[in-house]
């Protein structure tokens, strides 16, 4: 599903070199839910940009679904987004302009979608997600879990192949951040959603099925989640 | 391609909907007034080439000028070739002049201007100048010893007024002196005053072809013949038939008789122009570069979001190609209104030039060109910014 080899990113290519990932061969399966974790400045936001095709690594490749990212152009790259890929960014990241509606709106309408079927999407998902009520905020009238709920649907609402969510929970008290998980954990298990998230709050481990450990710019470690429940470390 | 404008014009709706008001109207303002600047001014010279033009008709030349051949002073036999002309279908008046300097004088003042020598019935089938008197009355068939004089050289008592040399205020029922360059000098009773506001009449004499060839010792003869066509603006097609009529003589059309002095002014006038509308267009792109700029600078972040969702860039550029666009063609249409406004306004009171009210000409090649000119500065203000600002990678504009 994600295959990335041997990644690396390096940030000023001035005398002084920052390693944000330096050697990070990972895969992701179809379905799986992905906590990718580690401490400040462990290049976890980095290795998300790749995935999201939103920067593109100095040197190692991509593939996501079988397509070698790097072969792409800008144009291509951006079609890819739209529709494969689904972001939801810390800071909620709506077009201030529009409303709750309209920013879910926008992906499938420029998928191509007619304005029915958008509409019909938009509400669906926003009631799923339990802003019904909210359809036509702006975000400016939203509190931050709700503008957070707003910007998952818009990521959902092309039905990506991958979720990716960079520690979308950080602005957002417990009680918030409880209900976007478990909304990730749904959306996983009914609908076999591909997701990869950052995070480093410890709480969130019990929802992934696979967490993956960064230091440094490289993998730590990795742990499976078994039969039983329990995480175990993967060879 | 069509999904992409959708998707484009959608954004731009509500960026416009729920952007600053302030600023949106502003700029709609100076696009407005730009607008109403490329059209206006044109609109006024063309309106004082139509009046000078049509003066030249009225009071200087007629349609067609016919002058003596080469290296003649005098067309000769001259009543003949009235009669052959006043036959020709399409001609409705014919007069034949004579036109000398003299020099006149009144009271001590002694002023050279032109003097023509006319048949008054002839000249009113061709010039308008008869029904511009001001004092006194206008010359008639066979009258000798007076004169009509033009107000600018009978002049007025108070020098200060005067634009030309004149006679310091001569009125009807005095008496001037004419000596005319073969030496003779009568005297002349002023017989009316003519106020045309056509330089060449007001600045100018009159008398009768017969007092002229009386003081001459001519006989049927004219420096030129007037003519006057039912159309205007088919001179040259006249001239052909005069010519095969039989005219041997020089045929002028009133544009080449008019062409320098016209040709000068206009000349001047359309650098003046030229360059306001040059400064117009500058203003309309300036102002909606730099509104479109300061758009896009600002919501920068939100660029980078679009982009990250997976909006094309070409997508956000048409979004602000929109916006630009909604400018131009709000801006268009209020400067056509206010325009509209003017041009009412001005037809109740109109601007009087010396030669008379000027009536602004704004014809569709006009409109055409000023909303053309307009369109492109506002597609090429529109589309720069967003480009320079749709560059910036995406990480780096979401981080702002
Ligand atoms: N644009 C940049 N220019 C230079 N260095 C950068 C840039 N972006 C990130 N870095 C560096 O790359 C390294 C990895 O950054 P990254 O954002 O991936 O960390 P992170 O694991 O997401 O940290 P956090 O938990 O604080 O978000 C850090 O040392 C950071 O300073
Ligand atoms: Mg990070």
């Amino acid at each position: 599903m994600i295959i990335g080899r041997d990644l690396t990113r390096i940030y000023g290519m001035g005398a002084v070199k920052v390693r944000a990932l330096n050697g990070v061969s990972v895969k992701i399966q179809k379905g799986d839910f992905v906590g990718i974790m580690g401490p400040s400045g462990s290049g976890k936001s980095t290795l998300l940009h790749m995935f999201g095709l939103l920067d593109r690594p100095t040197s190692g490749t991509i593939l996501i679904d079988g397509v070698d990212a790097g072969t792409l152009d800008e144009r291509a790259r951006t079609q890819f987004r739209l529709r494969r890929l689904g972001y939801v960014f810390q800071d909620y990241a709506l077009v201030p302009e529009l409303t709750a509606k309209e920013n879910v709106y926008l992906p499938s309408m420029a998928r191509g979608m007619t304005a029915q079927e958008c509409t019909l999407a938009c509400s669906e998902i926003l009631t799923l997600f339990g802003l019904g009520n909210r359809i036509h905020h702006l975000p400016g009238e939203m509190s931050g879990g709700e503008q957070q709920r707003v910007a998952i649907a818009r990521a959902l609402v092309n039905r990506p192949t991958l979720l990716l969510a960079d520690e979308p929970c950080a602005n957002l008290d417990s009680q918030n951040s409880k209900i976007i998980l478990d909304l990730f954990q749904r959306l996983n298990r009914d609908l076999h959603q591909t997701i990869v998230m950052v995070s480093h709050e410890e709480w969130h481990k019990k929802y992934f099925d696979r967490i993956i450990s960064m230091k440094d710019g490289v993998i730590e470690e990795e742990v499976n989640r078994s039969e039983g429940g329990e995480l175990t470390p993967s060879p | 391609m069509f999904e992409e404008s959708k998707v484009a014009f959608f954004l731009a709706k509500r960026s416009i909907l729920r952007g600053n008001k302030g600023t949106l109207s502003l700029t709609i303002l100076i696009i407005g007034m730009v607008f109403v600047n490329l059209i206006f001014l044109p609109s006024i010279i063309t309106g004082v080439a139509v009046l000078f033009n049509q003066q030249s008709i009225d009071y200087s030349y007629g349609n067609l000028v016919i002058e003596p051949k080469k290296n003649q002073v005098y067309i000769s036999q001259v009543s003949e070739l009235q009669r052959k002309l006043e036959r020709i279908p399409g001609i409705t008046g014919v007069s034949p002049r004579y036109l000398t300097s003299a020099t006149i004088s009144y009271k001590g003042n002694v002023v050279t201007p032109v003097l023509y020598a006319i048949n008054p019935r002839d000249e009113q089938a061709v010039l308008r100048i008869a029904t511009k008197v001001s004092s006194g009355s206008y010359l008639a068939d066979g009258d000798t010893g007076q004169v009509v004089l033009g107000s600018r050289l009978a002049g007025n008592e108070d020098e200060k007024l005067d634009v030309v040399p004149s006679l310091g205020g001569v009125s009807v029922g005095r008496v001037v002196e004419i000596s005319f360059n073969n030496g003779v000098t009568r005297q002349y009773r002023v017989k009316g005053i003519v106020t045309s506001n056509s330089f060449s009449v007001d600045s100018n004499a009159f008398i009768t072809k017969k007092e002229y060839e009386d003081v001459f010792g001519l006989e049927d003869m004219a420096n030129q013949v007037l003519v006057r066509t039912i159309e205007t603006g088919k001179e040259n097609e006249m001239r052909n038939t005069l010519l095969s009529f039989g005219v041997q003589e020089k045929i002028w059309t009133w544009q080449e008789k008019s062409a320098n002095f016209l040709n000068q002014i206009i000349g001047s006038f359309n650098i003046i122009n030229f360059i306001g509308t040059a400064v117009s267009l500058v203003i309309a792109i300036v102002v909606i570069f730099i509104v479109i700029f300061i758009n896009t600078v600002y919501r920068r972040k939100q660029i980078g979001i679009l982009k990250a969702i997976g909006i094309d860039r070409s997508i956000i550029i048409k979004s602000y190609l929109f916006q630009a666009l909604f400018i131009f063609a709000i801006g268009t249409l209020m400067g056509g209104i206010f325009l509209l406004l003017i041009l009412q306004l001005l037809a109740a009171n109109p601007i009087v030039f010396p030669g008379g009210p000027v009536a602004p000409v704004v014809d569709l090649p006009l409109i055409v060109r000023s909303t053309m000119s307009l369109f492109i500065v506002s597609l090429i203000a529109g589309y720069v910014p967003a480009w320079i600002t749709t560059r910036e990678d995406i990480l780096s504009a979401i981080r702002g």
